[in-house]
């Protein structure tokens, strides 16, 4: 097993290493804390519908599939892992976005025995028709919910005003009518395919001995010959679908999502892009901005607005977000203060302030074993290091952050809003 | 870790919670004013109020850009329904000044800037700005609409308004819009020094060290204040049970409808009887091994959630739900018969020790969070006492499988709230 330590940021330190097998394995000790977290993940999401394994044929899964085989999961031949770790005290659950499939648990007491769950029922798939079928009812259940969520409509509805052809245009639990094609057999090889060491890793925060896991892990890890994974290329245009998309639904103050999308030259972002944008939205309209004043004073925008950056493979924007009684006049000022920022230069000492707020923001996810745990597989999947951040952020410069002007084309921008029902 | 009282004035307490694993230092005054229609959407405006501006600071752009100026310093400000009182919370947290790039202590800088925004707002001629109050009631206002957004909060929050209606915790958080409206900078001003003199107050400080002076500054601050009339609020009227449970249907344009169930209980006040009920509910509907959980959605696929919850303060339970609403009545019925298990003393031993061992093992990384021990410290008011995490975690190891079946025969079915979807065109 190949093991490198990174150092960095006061005392904090941890352990990345990689089995033969090609299974990463990273680890913090936090001797100080009571509790631990644990996340056992898989480079496996929604959008993954496209694949092949080894060279072979391209194969199209049905949409939700990621989502379906995580719930069936749980579900082992022995009982569901819900009831082992019910044994243990510990606090387990799972989630899928667009780009992973994330099996976690967090406890004080037991970390070694919640340890061995976690990685038993992970690598054992137990999949009949049976319970394939039953879990119809309860993910049309789920898809149900966020039919009437209307911060989550409002996103998907952005989507879908973005994105052509690009998976992540589709909801991540897929439709009724998508997991309706989901049997056993396909489950069982999205499995194989995805659910392979080599494409899973294993970060590990907490009161916990670096050495002792570690042989826990190479004990409890079935070895299996790594597998080549082809994912389909999304041939998505540089356009958008439609600049407005509306729905009505039971809201008292419409919402509103309003993104620009963004030509992308390579599929994954690059760290300090990312650091630069994040930077730049927080000047443009962040909380001591004097468009963020402007708008709140007018009445335009509430404590929920907010902005970010979307980003995965074969996919990028900038997307802001909130209430407001006219979404179209918002959608207009933040196009002419980006334009006007673009041409009149960011105001400096706002840079210098945003800039001290995101330090201070990195430097307090170290208090947390979750935020740890779940920038860990941020690590894991983008392939840089805990520390790279901060060291990153204090060498941004101002000329850095000028140039990501180029994120925003108001061609690619799209208005979606969800709006009261009429009576 | 340690956690230490200390008296600051007539019903004002300080907490220091030393505790060294965090980078960051939070400090949070507690203010408790007791549950009324009349006040409470003025109270409630006040946190959001006096966090938007100061003298010094006399717009939130300019504070804002001074809290990004401290690494990113945290001002937070809420407003929550506990038992029969509101209480109003006004907090800071910041890094360590071992972490500050350009050695300035940000912690003495951040507890003065918060120290400063509760005793100093910006007031002219005995009225807080209008234009804050005008946009925080705008805000307010958005907010209160907003619930609508969210059918399960939306749900919950019908279901308490028919259980307790004319009692103070049927009254809403944040207030009624109607109320938000009457609000003018001159009664938010009257509000802000009533708050001073008569509300019960808690410092909790959470950090490696104490922040030299912090007490003594906020002491000599109230020194100048008559405190009187201080709120009694550790201890809230009881949910009384019913003759006949309530049952209220509503329909709305949504695809997934909501069941919601409030039930009175016989035990509460002491620790001991608290505990015991805990664990009876987090059996009932509390995790993945709960009974509703097994069952209810599991076993008969009636909704995709289904969880019971326990409020402390006034001996509530509450069962949330999400179903299709032709399983409206039969989920109803389902989480009755499990309620009755409960009574009947036919859960597992399983599900009991799962039980026990999910909360103390929940408990016991409350250490590992300031927001977290921030919560304990200001929702646990016991005159005279502080109850840790620890201490919790031990009386719940403490509870007997009798405890639980003696606490659930006293639960009763007080309101069911159905929230279901309105009949599409072309439906039967």
């Amino acid at each position: 097993m190949k093991k490198q330590i990174f150092e960095g940021f006061g005392d904090e330190s941890y352990v990345k290493a990689v089995m033969p097998n090609g299974l990463e394995i990273y680890i913090m000790e936090k001797p100080q804390y009571s509790s631990s977290y644990a996340i056992y993940g898989t480079r496996y999401g929604s959008i993954d519908t496209k694949f092949s394994k080894d060279g072979g044929e391209m194969m199209t899964v049905p949409e939700g599939i990621a989502h379906y085989l995580e719930h069936k999961l749980f579900e082992g031949e022995d009982g569901d892992a819900f009831s082992k770790y019910a044994k243990t005290g510990a606090s387990a659950n799972a989630f899928t976005s667009f780009d992973r499939t994330c099996y976690l648990f967090s406890c004080s007491d037991n970390f070694y025995e919640n340890l061995d769950i976690l990685l038993s029922f992970v690598q054992a798939p137990y999949f009949t028709k049976e319970n394939v079928e039953k879990e119809q009812g309860i993910i049309g259940q789920e898809i149900r919910m966020y039919d009437d969520n209307p911060g989550w409509r409002v996103m998907f509805n952005l989507l879908k005003g973005m994105f052509h052809t690009h998976p992540v245009r589709i909801d991540i639990a897929g439709t009724v009518e998508s997991i309706a094609q989901i049997d056993a057999n396909l489950l069982y090889k999205c499995y194989e395919t995805f659910y392979n060491p080599s494409n899973m890793f294993i970060c590990l925060v907490g009161n916990i001995d670096t050495d002792k896991t570690l042989k826990q892990i190479e004990n409890s890890i079935i070895d299996r010959k790594s597998v080549e994974i082809t994912r389909g290329e999304f041939d998505e245009p540089q356009t958008i679908v439609k600049p407005y998309v509306e729905q009505h639904l039971a809201v008292n103050t419409p919402m509103f999502c309003l993104g620009f999308k963004q030509k992308i030259a390579t599929p994954y972002r690059r760290l300090k892009s990312k650091i630069c944008i994040d930077l730049l939205l927080q000047i443009i309209c962040g909380d001591a901005s004097p468009l963020y004043a402007r708008l709140m004073n007018e009445g335009l925008i509430n404590d929920d607005f907010d902005s970010e950056y979307f980003n995965g493979n074969g996919y990028a924007a900038v997307i802001f977000e909130g209430e407001s009684c006219d979404p179209e006049r918002v959608t207009q000022e933040i196009k002419r203060e980006i334009n006007r920022l673009r041409v009149e230069g960011i105001d400096r000492k706002l840079f210098s302030a945003v800039k001290c707020g995101m330090y201070g923001d990195l430097v307090r996810r170290f208090n947390s074993v979750e935020s740890l745990a779940m920038s860990l597989t941020e690590c894991a999947m983008y392939d840089y290091s805990l520390f790279d951040e901060i060291k990153m952020l204090k060498a941004v410069s101002y000329d850095d952050v000028m140039k990501r002007f180029d994120v925003f084309c108001d061609e690619n921008a799209v208005l979606s809003v969800i709006k009261p029902l009429e009576d | 870790m340690s956690a230490k009282i200390t008296q600051l004035s007539n019903g004002v307490e300080g907490v220091f919670i030393k505790n060294d694993r965090f980078n960051t230092t939070l400090v949070s005054f507690n203010f408790y004013v007791p549950m009324a229609k009349d006040t409470a959407a003025e109270y409630a405006l006040l946190p959001f109020v006096m966090t938007s501006s100061n003298k010094q600071y006399p717009d939130f752009s300019a504070l804002n850009f001074k809290l990004a100026k401290l690494y990113g310093a945290n001002l937070s400000a809420s407003a929550e329904k506990v038992g029969d009182f509101q209480l109003l919370k006004i907090a800071i947290s910041t890094i360590d000044d071992r972490f500050s790039l350009d050695n300035e202590s940000l912690c003495d800088s951040a507890t003065e800037l918060l120290t400063q925004l509760i005793f100093e707002p910006k007031v002219e001629n005995g009225a807080f700005c209008e234009e804050d109050v005008a946009r925080e009631k705008r805000k307010a206002i958005e907010h209160i609409r907003g619930d609508l957004a969210q059918k399960r909060i939306y749900a919950k929050k019908r279901l308490i308004e028919e259980m307790y209606k004319g009692e103070p915790y049927g009254v809403a958080k944040c207030g009624s819009e109607e109320d938000v409206e009457k609000i003018t900078g001159k009664s938010l001003y009257k509000a802000w020094q009533k708050l001073l003199s008569t509300a019960f107050l808690r410092v909790n400080v959470i950090s490696r060290s104490m922040p030299a002076g912090l007490f003594d500054g906020i002491a000599e601050k109230l020194g100048s204040i008559t405190r009187e009339n201080v709120t009694d609020c550790t201890k809230s009227t009881p949910t009384a049970a019913v003759s006949k449970p309530n049952t209220v249907i509503e329909t709305m344009d949504i695809a997934q409808g909501k069941l919601c169930m409030g039930f009175s209980s016989e035990l509460y006040g002491d620790d001991e009887s608290t505990a015991a009920l805990t664990v009876m509910c987090d059996i009932f509907g509390g995790g993945p091994y709960s009974r509703l959980f097994t069952n209810v959605r599991e076993k008969y696929s009636l909704c995709y959630y289904c969880t019971s919850g326990l409020v402390k303060s006034k001996g509530l339970i509450t069962v949330e739900s999400g179903i299709e609403k032709e399983n409206a009545t039969k989920a109803e019925r389902e989480i009755l018969n499990q309620l009755d298990i409960m009574k009947q003393n036919l859960f597992t031993d399983e599900e009991f020790q799962s039980s026990i061992k999910s909360i103390t093992d929940s408990f016991k990384s409350y250490n590992d969070s300031q927001g977290l021990l921030d919560a304990w410290y200001s929702l646990k008011i016991v005159k005279d006492k502080l109850v840790s995490p620890e201490e919790a975690a031990e009386t719940i190891s403490r509870v007997t499988r009798n405890d639980v079946v003696y606490a659930a025969r006293g639960v009763k079915l007080h309101t069911v709230y159905k929230l279901l979807p309105n009949d599409k065109d072309g439906d039967a």
